[in-house]
C-alpha cells in the first residue's frame, strides 16, 4: 500500500509540472484574447465542463476530508459543519 | 452607421471535420463541415458564405441598392419584383393571414416610437397611434410582377431573411456535397444529416440565464439535432422595464404596443428554418400563453421565462 | 394607457383561441412555395431545465477504515427553477458513524486500559498497538437550502442556510454570496461570506484541557476534571474567486478563502501521552488547542475539454496561524465509455504538521501552552485513487458508481523517539475504502 502512495505522488508531481507548463502557455498566449463568443460555447454549455459537475461527489469528499484532515474549503466555504471524528 | 465588415470566409479544422466562418446580415455565421476533406469544406463554406451575402444585398433594409430598399421608396407607387421576392412576399403575405395579421413584416416603423434600450421609456399613445395607419399587409397588393405599398408604408425583412437564408443556403450545400452539414446564421440553425459517427449535432442556446459554471447548478440550453432546422426568437437584452413589467421587442401589429408577459426568448425545431422562424415569433406573440400555444402545435419547442 | 392595456390583452386572446387551426399544415404548404421542398425534422433537448421541475439528485456512499471508523452517508438533493432564472436547492444529508478512533495516545509494548470518554467503563488496548477509542457511534442529520436569483443582467445573488445536528454536536450557518459578470460572461467575479456556530456537548462534559487523566476505574463514581458541560465556535468564511473562459475548450477558476474561527477548537476525546526516558507512559493528559485559528487558501482550478475527453486539474495551497500548511493536488480524466463514461481520479494532500503537535511529552519537560497529539494536525500524506463510472439513462436520469481508496501517512515531524517507543508504531497508516451511488432524475 505504500507502494501504492509512491505511485500517485510519482505520478501527481508529472502531471503538476506539465500543468504548469500549460498555464504558463496559456498566459503568454495573451490576455486580450481570452474568452469565447456565445456561440462557441458548445463545449463549455456541456454539462461535464461545469467547474463543480458533481457536486453531490464534491460535498461527500469535502466531508471526508474535513474530518480526516486539518484542511477544508477552497473550492467554497471551508464551513463549521460536524463533530466528526 | 459602423463600418461593415470584410467579407471573408475563415476556415479552420475541428475535431469533426471543418468550421468555416463569415459575417453576414449583422451576425457571425458559421457552417460546420463533416469531413476531413478541406477542399470540400471550404467550396461549401464559400457558396454557403456567397448566398447569404447575395440574400443580404437583395433584402437588407439599409442599403439603398437593395429590392428591399426600393421598395421602401416607392411612396405607394407599383414596383416591378422577380420571382424569388414574389415567393417571399407571397410566403410574407400567408404568415399574415395565418397568424390573424399578428405576423405582420409591414410593423417595421413601430420602431420609431419604440427605443428597446432596457430603459423604462413606455412611448405615449400620441406617438404610437399615429404610426398604426402604416401597418397592415392587407393593404399590400401584390401580384407576380409587382408590388404596391400603401403610402407611408414599409417592409421589413428582418422576421423572415435570415430563416430563409439558412434554408437557400443548405440547399446549395446539399446540391455540391451528401457530407453532413450543418449551418448556423446567429442563432438560426438547420442541418442536412447527422453527423457520421451516429450522434447528433449539439447545439448550446445562449439565453439570458446563461449560467455560471461556477453556480451549483449549471442548466445550459443544450439541444441535440440530427437534421431539419432551429430558431431562437426573442433577445435578453431587448426590452422596456417599468412597473415591475417586462415589456419585450416584440410588437403587435394591430395595437402597436409591446407584448407583456411573453418568454424572453423561444426556442422551436422544425423541418426548415424558415417555419422554426415564424412559430417562435408567432409564439412569442402570444404573451403569456406563448407555452400552450406551442404545445397545442405539438411542436418541440423551449421557452426561456 | 389602461384602456391600450385592456384592448391589447383581448388582442393576445383572440390570438391564442385561433392558435390550433392546422397552422402546421398551412405552413408546410406555405413553404412548399417558397422553398420548394419540405424536409423532415429530428431534434430533441437535453436541458434538464426545459420543464420547471424538481431535480433531484440522490447518493449512498459507504466509508470503511481498516479496523477503525465506518460511516454510511445518505444525501438527497432537490432543485428547481423557477421564473427568471431563481433556483431553489434543498439538500437532506444523514450519516451514520460507527467504530475506533485513534485518542493520541502513544502504543505500549504491554497493554494499556483506558476510561472511556463518557467516564462509563474501561476499554484495553493490546500491546504495541495504537490506542483507539472505541465508542464512536453517532448519527448524524443536515439540511441545506439556498436560493439564488439574477439581479441585474450581470449580477447573480446567493444565499443559503446550513443547520446540522448529532448526538453531541449542533451547527448552524448562513452564507450569502454575489457574482458578476463581464466580457460577455467569460468573466465571472464572486465575492462570498458565511458564519457558522457551532455547539459541543460531549458526554461527560468537557474535560479541564491539560488536566491529568485519572486512573480508569471500573466503579461508577466518576472524578475526571472537567470545565463545563458544551462549549461553542463561530467561524467567518470569505471567499473572493474569478472565474475565466480561456478558450472554447478551457475554463479557469481562482479562488482566495479567508477562514477565522473563535471558540472552544479542541477535541474533548483526544489525550497525549507523557513518558519517560524509557518511552513508558506515565500519564495521559488532555489536549489543549488555541482558541482562535486563522486560515487562508488559494484554488486553482482548470478544465480542459480534449476532442472527447476532459481534464479537471485543482490545487490548493491552505496555510493558518497554527503555522499549518498543506498543498492538494487533484486530477480527475473523463473519458466516454460506451454510452457512459469512466473517470479515474487521483488526489495528493501533504501537510504539515500544527505547531504544538507533539506525539507525546516527555516527562520532565516543561508543558506546552498548548498541545496535541491528534496525528490530523501532525505531518503526513495523503493519496487517493478512485474510478467512477457514470451511465446515462433515458429522460435525462444518471447513474454513477464510484469506488475510491484513501490512505493516510502519518510522518514525524522530526522528534527523537525514546526507549520503547522505537519499537512501537506510532504513525500508524490509515486506509479507507469509499463507495458510492448516485442516481439523478
Amino acid at each position: 500500500m505504500v507502494i501504492l502512495g509512491e505511485m500517485v505522488r510519482d505520478i501527481m508531481k508529472k502531471i503538476f509540472q506539465s500543468n504548469i507548463l500549460l498555464i504558463v502557455l496559456l498566459m503568454s498566449s495573451g490576455c486580450s484574447s481570452l474568452g469565447v463568443e456565445p456561440w462557441e460555447r458548445d463545449l463549455l454549455a456541456r454539462k461535464e465542463m461545469a467547474l463543480n459537475a458533481s457536486p453531490i461527489d464534491a460535498a461527500l469528499d469535502d466531508h471526508i476530508y474535513f474530518s480526516k484532515e486539518a484542511s477544508s474549503g477552497g473550492r467554497s466555504f471551508a464551513g463549521g459543519g460536524c463533530g466528526c471524528n | 452607421m459602423t463600418l461593415k465588415p470584410a467579407r471573408t470566409v475563415e476556415i479552420q479544422p475541428t475535431n469533426f471535420g471543418f468550421l468555416t466562418r463569415f459575417h453576414a446580415m449583422a451576425s457571425p455565421c458559421e457552417v460546420l463541415i463533416n469531413s476531413t476533406d478541406k477542399l470540400i469544406a471550404k467550396n461549401v463554406g464559400q457558396a454557403v458564405a456567397k448566398e447569404a451575402w447575395r440574400i443580404e444585398d437583395k433584402y437588407s433594409r439599409y442599403l439603398n441598392t437593395s429590392t428591399c430598399a426600393k421598395i421602401n421608396a416607392s411612396n405607394g407607387k407599383p414596383v416591378s419584383i422577380d420571382e424569388e421576392t414574389y415567393k417571399l412576399l407571397d410566403f410574407a403575405r400567408q404568415c399574415f393571414l395565418m397568424s390573424d395579421g399578428a405576423f405582420d413584416i409591414t410593423s417595421g416603423v413601430l420602431a420609431k416610437a419604440w427605443k428597446f434600450d432596457g430603459s423604462d421609456n413606455i412611448p405615449e399613445q400620441d406617438k404610437i397611434q399615429p404610426l398604426l395607419k402604416y401597418i397592415g399587409f392587407d393593404r399590400v397588393s401584390l401580384t407576380e410582377n409587382s408590388v404596391a405599398l400603401g403610402q407611408g408604408m414599409e417592409i421589413d425583412f428582418g422576421g423572415i431573411g435570415k430563416e430563409y437564408a439558412v434554408d437557400l443556403s443548405l440547399q446549395i450545400a446539399k446540391k455540391l456535397t451528401s457530407i453532413p452539414v450543418l449551418i448556423n446564421f446567429g442563432g438560426d440553425i438547420a442541418a442536412s444529416a447527422p453527423p457520421r459517427d451516429g450522434k447528433p449535432w449539439q447545439v448550446g442556446i445562449e439565453h439570458p440565464g446563461f449560467a455560471n459554471s461556477n453556480t451549483e447548478k449549471s442548466p445550459p440550453l443544450v439541444v441535440s439535432i440530427s437534421s431539419g432546422a432551429l430558431a431562437t426568437s426573442g433577445d435578453a437584452r431587448r426590452f422596456l422595464l417599468k412597473d415591475g413589467e417586462r415589456y419585450s421587442h416584440v410588437l403587435n401589429p394591430k395595437t402597436g404596443y409591446s407584448i407583456v408577459g411573453a418568454p424572453k426568448s423561444i426556442t422551436v425545431t422544425a423541418p426548415n428554418c424558415i417555419q422554426a422562424g415564424f412559430i417562435a415569433t408567432l409564439a412569442l406573440l402570444q404573451g403569456a400563453q406563448a407555452e400552450q400555444f406551442l404545445q397545442d402545435q405539438d411542436i418541440g419547442h423551449w421557452c426561456i421565462w | 394607457m389602461q384602456l391600450t392595456n385592456k384592448l391589447q390583452k383581448t388582442n393576445q386572446q383572440t390570438l391564442a383561441r385561433n392558435k390550433s387551426k392546422n397552422l402546421k399544415s398551412l405552413l408546410t404548404a406555405a413553404t412548399c412555395s417558397l422553398l420548394g421542398t419540405t424536409g423532415q425534422v429530428n431534434a430533441k433537448a437535453q436541458s434538464q431545465t426545459e420543464e420547471n421541475q424538481w431535480q433531484f439528485d440522490t447518493a449512498l456512499m459507504y466509508y470503511g477504515e481498516t479496523d477503525r471508523v465506518t460511516a454510511v452517508e445518505g444525501i438527497i438533493a432537490a432543485t428547481k427553477e423557477f421564473d427568471d432564472e431563481e433556483f431553489l436547492s434543498l439538500k437532506l444529508t444523514i450519516d451514520s458513524l460507527t467504530g475506533a478512533s485513534a485518542n493520541g495516545a502513544v502504543a505500549q509494548p504491554y497493554v494499556q486500559t483506558f476510561a472511556r470518554p463518557s467516564g462509563k467503563g474501561t476499554f484495553d488496548v493490546p500491546a504495541g498497538e495504537t490506542p483507539l477509542d472505541d465508542t464512536f457511534k453517532d448519527t448524524r442529520v443536515q439540511v441545506n437550502a439556498s436560493w439564488a436569483q439574477p439581479l441585474t443582467t450581470d449580477y447573480t445573488i446567493s444565499t443559503g442556510l446550513h443547520a446540522s445536528k448529532e448526538y453531541d454536536y449542533v451547527s448552524l450557518g448562513l452564507n450569502a454570496s454575489l457574482t458578476r459578470d463581464f466580457n460577455k460572461k467569460n468573466t465571472t467575479v464572486a465575492v462570498g461570506f458565511a458564519a457558522f456556530y457551532d455547539e459541543i456537548e460531549p458526554e461527560g462534559g468537557i474535560p479541564n484541557p491539560l488536566a491529568i487523566l485519572p486512573e480508569p476505574k471500573t466503579t461508577a463514581i466518576d472524578d475526571r476534571p472537567r470545565i463545563g458541560s458544551s462549549d461553542n465556535k463561530t467561524t467567518i468564511d470569505v471567499l473572493l474567486g474569478l472565474t475565466q473562459v480561456i478558450n472554447r475548450r478551457a475554463i479557469m477558476q481562482f479562488n482566495y478563502s479567508f477562514s477565522k474561527v473563535d471558540g472552544y477548537l479542541t477535541d474533548p476525546f483526544k489525550i497525549v501521552s507523557v513518558v519517560d526516558d524509557l518511552g513508558l507512559v506515565q500519564n495521559q493528559i488532555y489536549e489543549k488547542r488555541p482558541d482562535n485559528r486563522q486560515k487562508h487558501s488559494i484554488f486553482w482550478q482548470t478544465k480542459y475539454h480534449f476532442t472527447s475527453t476532459v481534464v479537471d486539474f485543482s490545487y490548493r495551497y491552505l496555510w493558518d496561524d497554527w503555522e499549518i500548511s498543506s498543498h492538494t493536488f487533484e486530477l480527475r480524466y473523463r473519458i466516454p465509455f460506451g454510452t457512459g463514461y469512466i473517470e479515474p481520479h487521483l488526489r495528493h494532500y501533504m501537510q504539515e504538521a500544527a505547531e504544538f503537535y507533539r506525539p507525546f511529552i516527555e516527562q520532565g519537560d516543561a508543558y506546552p501552552s498548548y498541545v496535541s497529539a491528534d496525528y490530523r494536525v501532525g505531518e503526513m500524506n495523503a493519496y487517493t485513487l478512485g474510478f467512477k463510472y457514470g451511465l446515462p439513462l433515458k429522460n435525462g436520469q444518471e447513474l454513477s458508481f464510484r469506488i475510491e481508496y484513501y490512505q493516510q501517512d502519518p510522518e514525524n515531524p522530526g522528534y527523537d523517539l525514546p526507549g520503547v517507543l522505537q519499537d512501537v508504531e506510532l504513525f500508524e497508516s490509515v486506509e479507507a475504502l469509499i463507495v458510492q451511488i448516485n442516481y439523478s432524475f
